[in-house]
């Protein structure tokens, strides 16, 4: 009926549209959409993979929105499916950037349409303040799981050791925590573990790859280990020690859990990575969404640590990595918050 | 009486060379001064000293009485000594009140804003007074050329009480890309400007400047050699000022003129662009010259540009040794044999970044390279020929464009379509803005390339140029032939035949 | 009487200063080996900016130079021994992706010329077209290279350099006997002076406009081919940056963005440049906040050392 369904949809919405009527309820016929960033990255890819995974068990029409890194773009998409839906749609949304959140949110309360957000929204937007169309807000804890990656790094050196970190853009969310609970894990061995140096390369592995040339220059063997806040850098700075035949003999580690970390790690050329569950974000965000639009749930109900929660990142090591590989990584649907850690925390 | 302008004693060095050697010029009130000589005289680095661009190493110009240095042609404009050149300084893309009042603007605003009716209506005065009949809020690209020249000196006029001093208006080479009716037009305006205002015009043509000016300045080789008032001048003797020699053969060249061709080369049947020339139709041998007359809009330049591939005909034919041609590109018609001197030699002809034999051997590139691969030697050898040949004053095959004086670029295009080997040359005003030395070297290259059995279209400078190197001559009005006439050596038609079928 | 154009020589100048410099503040930068890793991270910029200098020389411009590579290193990883496709060409993959960069540079080149379009627009369209295919191929997930002999082509050795370096030296070879010794090279700086006269001139403009960006097409395949090699994965975010470096390199070595001057030479020294400003940055310990600021600075004054300004009239 999937077919069917979606098409009649899009019927209703072009009679409704040209007679300039709208009409608030499409009965069962509701769409499902995931918005993000791009599709060229393997976290969405993967992010919407789960929300479509999530759309076919329960065989509804499925759509995915692309910002391209732009808001105007990401928001006029969101606010043409609301209008083309009558309202009638649940959109899991990863924001381009966080005051978008707001403006979404906004959009969704006054078509009756629900939302669940990804990663960036202000501090000051509660879904418990926008009952019952902001479903929940959803995130990983930027800073606990960057201190926990920090801490393998640094079991990998032996505990002790100088170490160089190669940050996102300056001024992104996630590159700011991820910076600090890097540091935070420095500190804790109470000087054993120094910091050389610390250069953002942009997310980008090129950047990455000439950074860490410039640091075997400048540091040369007094680098025990190599920190990166994100996959991308960390394949870049292995490949330029790779270039030196340095490749395996300093432990490097990333994070976001991308196939091609996951395959260094099990060459032992890497230290270690965080595997966000991207599936599990993207099919459970629409599940929940669905679950409050359905009534199967009461938002207002719920507790604040049911809107607003962090999902698990899984630290993946050496020695847990065939582990990984192997976990049964099915999760059910109507389990709304099985893998929560707990409530977001304001810094 | 004390004059407006005055250069005492002015020496000016480049390396290598004293372009100009205590030079003594004056410029009365209301007088006009004609300053002739050949390129390289020193002409164009008074010209650059009068505006700011150079100073002078030692000597003195005065302007008013008083010791003047202008920094920039604007500061010497603000002091009232103003300059139309041949290159137009009219932006296209403003319109003529805009132009005539470009950075002066200050006297037309209101409230920070310009009072566009005032400035039209102030530039309504200027255009008056160089009779020119257009809307100031026209845009200057769709003014044809002679209009844009005028508007050029509208704005130098727009001075006239604008500031305290008398003004001095240089004019250099102003007429060269005028037709008759105009030059005569600005000759009438240089006539009422003298009521106003001091003029130095230079010039190519000897004629005009004699009738023009008051008195002449003759330069050479960076001094004065000859100054004269106009009544006292005849036109040989400010030749042979110019030259510093006799003129020791007849100026066209007839002595070579060809009377018998080679086989038929070139055939025009019909050719036609709408709205600008209609069933144009004529035959062409190899050696023959072919003058193309006509005024400005007669479609000459159009029936040029025409076989130079830059406008597509809209109907007849075009036969090159007997097979039809098709000239939609610039390629096309080179490929066809046609070798186009375009008359916008700056613009058109040359590409002043590179070098002299890399400008000759532009269009024959088959000829020198093997797969892509350029033949250098061959090159450079078939280059230093044509510079020998044609007294092209280089240094070396590898000087660059610029470097070069106006004839002896145009020598380097010429060069270019005969080392190409064209069939028909296609020449659009070959000797536009070249000084007589240089001109009579075009004109011994044009009869070269006659003996050689190049076929050639020739739409003259002057009327007299046309008459004394073609064999024939079609005269055009209104985008029709009006005439044909034979130019056999002995039997040449006079100007005045010709102009009665031009208007 | 040819005299030294002084002012083509300042990039080398700015060069040498900049590597005085920084070997003042870190005498590690004269090291052999940061030598050797200076020119590695050199090789695929180096390699682009051969296709772009003419690009560039003929008054056009190719924005598409990261989608390109994009798609040249995703079809590289395809066609080798990999973790996505079942193919394994090994070196064979090389023509495919070079050939492949050729065409992308021909789209760019035939809609520039037919369609009349601004290169600054078709060659932008055409690299996200690029990036669009890369991901849409691929669902955006990386394609990863197992085949270890053909990351030999930048990892291995070859008279103790690696051998990205001397690809980049290759490159520059054939670039610098396109730009001197044929006709191509001439007509590119005719064009690049004054188009006008070089069509009057029968030089196949359109042509030779095609061809041009079809070499540019070929040296991003090639960069493309080592991208993937060097990073031993090809996907659509690959090339990031690299447009940046590229456009940057070219006008820091003093090919002027109006057309017409400058050399392939000079824009290797223009990479030079932008890499080991890079290099000494970080060497240098100049802190993060500061870098892009005193990068912006540098560039500006290299250019302005470059350029010949009492030639420039009007400046666009």
């Amino acid at each position: 009926m999937g077919k069917l369904a979606h098409d009649s949809v899009l019927l209703a919405a072009a009679a409704a549209l040209s007679s300039g009527i709208y009409t608030a309820s499409f009965a069962d016929d509701m769409t499902l959409a995931i918005s993000m960033r791009s599709l060229s990255n393997p976290y969405h890819a993967t992010f919407a993979r789960g929300g479509e995974e999530f759309a076919k068990s329960v065989g509804l029409p499925f759509e995915v929105l692309v910002t391209e890194g732009n808001s105007e773009k990401g928001l006029a998409d969101i606010r043409a499916l609301i209008a083309r839906t009558g309202g009638n749609v649940c959109i899991n949304v990863d924001p381009n950037d966080s005051p978008d959140a707001a403006t979404i949110v906004e959009e969704a309360e006054g078509a009756g349409a629900y939302v669940v957000t990804q990663w960036n929204k202000p501090d000051d937007l509660h879904p418990w303040d926008h009952n019952p169309n902001y479903v929940a807000h959803m995130s990983f804890s930027g800073v606990g799981t960057s201190k926990e990656i920090t801490n393998a790094l640094i079991d990998a050196m032996g505990g002790e050791g100088g170490i160089v970190a190669i940050g996102g853009i300056l001024s992104n969310v996630p590159a700011i925590e991820r910076k600090l609970g890097m540091e935070q894990a420095v500190a804790d061995t109470d000087g054993k573990v120094q910091i050389l140096d610390f250069q953002p390369a942009d997310w980008n592995e090129t950047k990455a790859f000439e950074i860490m040339q410039a640091w075997l220059t400048r540091y040369g063997d007094e680098i025990k280990g190599v920190w990166a806040a994100n996959d991308s850098m960390g394949i870049g700075a292995l490949e330029a020690l790779r270039q030196e035949g340095k490749a395996g003999s300093v432990p490097v580690t990333g994070i976001d859990g991308t196939e091609a970390a996951l395959s260094a790690i099990e060459a032992g050329e890497m230290a270690g990575t965080v595997a966000w569950d991207p599936m599990w974000t993207g099919g459970m965000g629409l599940s929940l969404c669905h679950a409050a639009a359905t009534g199967a749930i009461d938002v207002a109900a719920e507790p604040h640590e049911h809107r607003e929660f962090y999902g698990t990142g899984i630290v993946v090591t050496p020695a847990n990595i065939a582990d990984f590989r192997t976990r049964d990584a099915s999760f059910d649907y109507n389990d709304y918050w099985a893998k929560s850690t707990g409530q977001i925390q304001y810094q | 009486m004390q004059p407006l302008l005055e250069l005492r004693k002015v020496t000016k060095e480049f390396p290598g060379v004293r372009a100009l050697d205590s030079v003594d010029l004056h410029v009365d009130r209301r007088e006009v001064v004609g300053l002739i000589g050949e390129n390289g005289a020193g002409k164009s680095t008074l010209v650059k000293i009068l505006a700011g661009i150079h100073r002078i190493d030692s000597g003195s110009m005065l302007f008013d009485g008083s010791p003047a240095s202008f920094r920039s042609p604007r500061d010497a404009f603000n002091h009232g000594l103003t300059m139309v050149f041949q290159e137009q300084s009219i932006i296209p893309t403003l319109t003529v009140a805009e132009n005539i009042f470009l950075g002066r603007e200050q006297e037309f605003l209101r409230f920070g804003v310009i009072d566009k009716r005032a400035m039209n209506a102030a530039a309504e005065v200027e255009l008056a007074k160089v009779h020119l009949d257009c809307n100031p809020a026209t845009k200057c690209a769709s003014l044809d050329f002679a209009a844009r020249q005028m508007v050029e000196i509208a704005k130098a006029l727009s001075l006239d009480g604008r500031i305290d001093s008398d003004i001095v208006i240089l004019l250099d080479e102003p007429t060269s890309v005028l037709e008759r009716q105009e030059i005569d037009l600005l000759f009438e305006i240089i006539k009422e400007l003298k009521a106003k205002a001091s003029i130095i015009f230079i010039s190519h043509r000897l004629d005009e400047v004699l009738q023009v000016s008051d008195r002449v300045y003759v330069l050479r080789d960076g001094a004065v050699v000859h100054e004269t008032a106009s009544t006292e001048a005849t036109i040989t003797g400010l030749h042979e000022h110019m030259v510093g020699r006799q003129l020791d053969h007849e100026y066209y060249r007839e002595n070579k003129q060809r009377e018998l061709f080679g086989e038929s080369v070139l055939s025009v049947r019909n050719l036609t662009i709408e709205g600008e020339f209609r069933n144009l139709s004529f035959d062409l041998a190899e050696g023959q010259i072919l003058g193309i007359a006509g005024v400005v809009g007669s479609g000459r330049e159009s029936f040029a540009r025409c076989l130079g591939g830059l406008l597509p005909p809209s109907n007849g034919e075009i036969l090159v040794d007997g097979k039809p041609v098709r000239l939609n590109q610039p390629h096309q018609a080179v490929l066809a044999g046609f070798g186009f001197v375009p008359s916008e030699r700056k613009s058109e002809g040359i590409v002043t970044g590179l070098s002299v034999s890399e400008n000759m051997t532009l269009a024959a590139g088959d000829r020198f390279s093997r797969f892509g691969f350029i033949k250098f030697e061959q090159e450079r050898t078939e280059c230093q020929r044509w510079i020998d040949r044609l007294r092209i004053r280089t240094p070396s095959t590898k000087t660059p464009m610029q470097s070069l004086s106006g004839g002896n670029q145009q020598k380097v295009v010429l060069s270019k379509w005969q080392i190409f080997g064209s069939k028909v040359a296609v020449l659009d005003h070959p000797t536009r803005g070249i000084d007589v030395g240089a001109k009579e070297d075009v004109y011994e290259l044009i009869r070269e390339m006659a003996d050689q059995g190049v076929a050639i279209i020739l739409l003259g400078d002057t009327l007299e140029e046309v008459i004394g190197l073609s064999n024939s001559i079609l005269v055009l009005k209104d985008g029709e032939v009006s005439a044909k006439f034979q130019a056999p050596v002995g039997a040449k038609p006079d100007q005045i035949e010709l102009i009665s079928k031009m208007v | 009487m040819e005299s030294i154009n002084w002012r083509a020589l300042a990039p080398i100048g700015v060069f040498f200063l900049l590597c005085i410099v920084i070997a003042i503040f870190s005498p590690n930068f004269l090291s052999v080996s940061n030598a050797v890793r200076i020119l590695n991270a050199s090789a695929i910029p180096v390699v682009l900016v051969m296709g772009a200098t003419f690009v560039i020389l003929m008054g056009s411009i190719d924005l598409s130079v990261e989608g390109i590579v994009a798609l040249c290193a995703v079809v590289t990883a395809s066609l080798v021994l990999n973790d996505t496709f079942s193919a394994n060409l090994g070196f064979w993959a090389i023509p495919f992706a070079v050939l492949a960069g050729g065409i992308i540079g021909a789209a760019n080149g035939a809609t520039h010329v037919f369609l009349k379009v601004p290169s600054f627009m078709v060659t932008l369209g055409i690299g996200f077209v690029c990036l669009g295919i890369a991901t849409a191929a691929l669902g955006g997930f990386p394609v990863r290279i197992s085949d270890r002999g053909f990351r030999a082509l930048t990892l291995g050795r070859t008279l103790g350099l690696p051998n990205g370096i001397w690809l980049a030296a290759a490159a520059v070879f054939v670039a610098y006997v396109i730009q001197e010794r044929t006709r191509l090279g001439r007509y590119v700086y005719a064009i690049g002076t004054d188009e006008i006269t070089a069509r009057q001139s029968g030089v196949p403009v359109e042509r030779t406009r095609i061809l041009v960006f079809v070499l540019a097409g070929f040296f991003s395949g090639l960069a493309g081919v080592m991208a993937a090699a060097q990073l031993g994965q090809g996907h659509a975010l690959i090339a990031s940056g690299r447009l940046f470096t590229t456009i940057t390199a070219v006008v820091v070595g003093g090919t002027a963005l109006s057309g017409g001057v400058g050399s392939v030479l000079n824009s290797v020294v223009g990479v030079l440049i932008v890499i080991v400003l890079t290099n000494g940055m970080v060497l240098m310990g100049v802190p993060p906040f500061v870098q892009q600021g005193v990068q912006g600075f540098l560039i500006i004054v290299a250019v302005t050392l470059a350029l010949d300004r009492r030639q420039l009239l009007v400046v666009k």
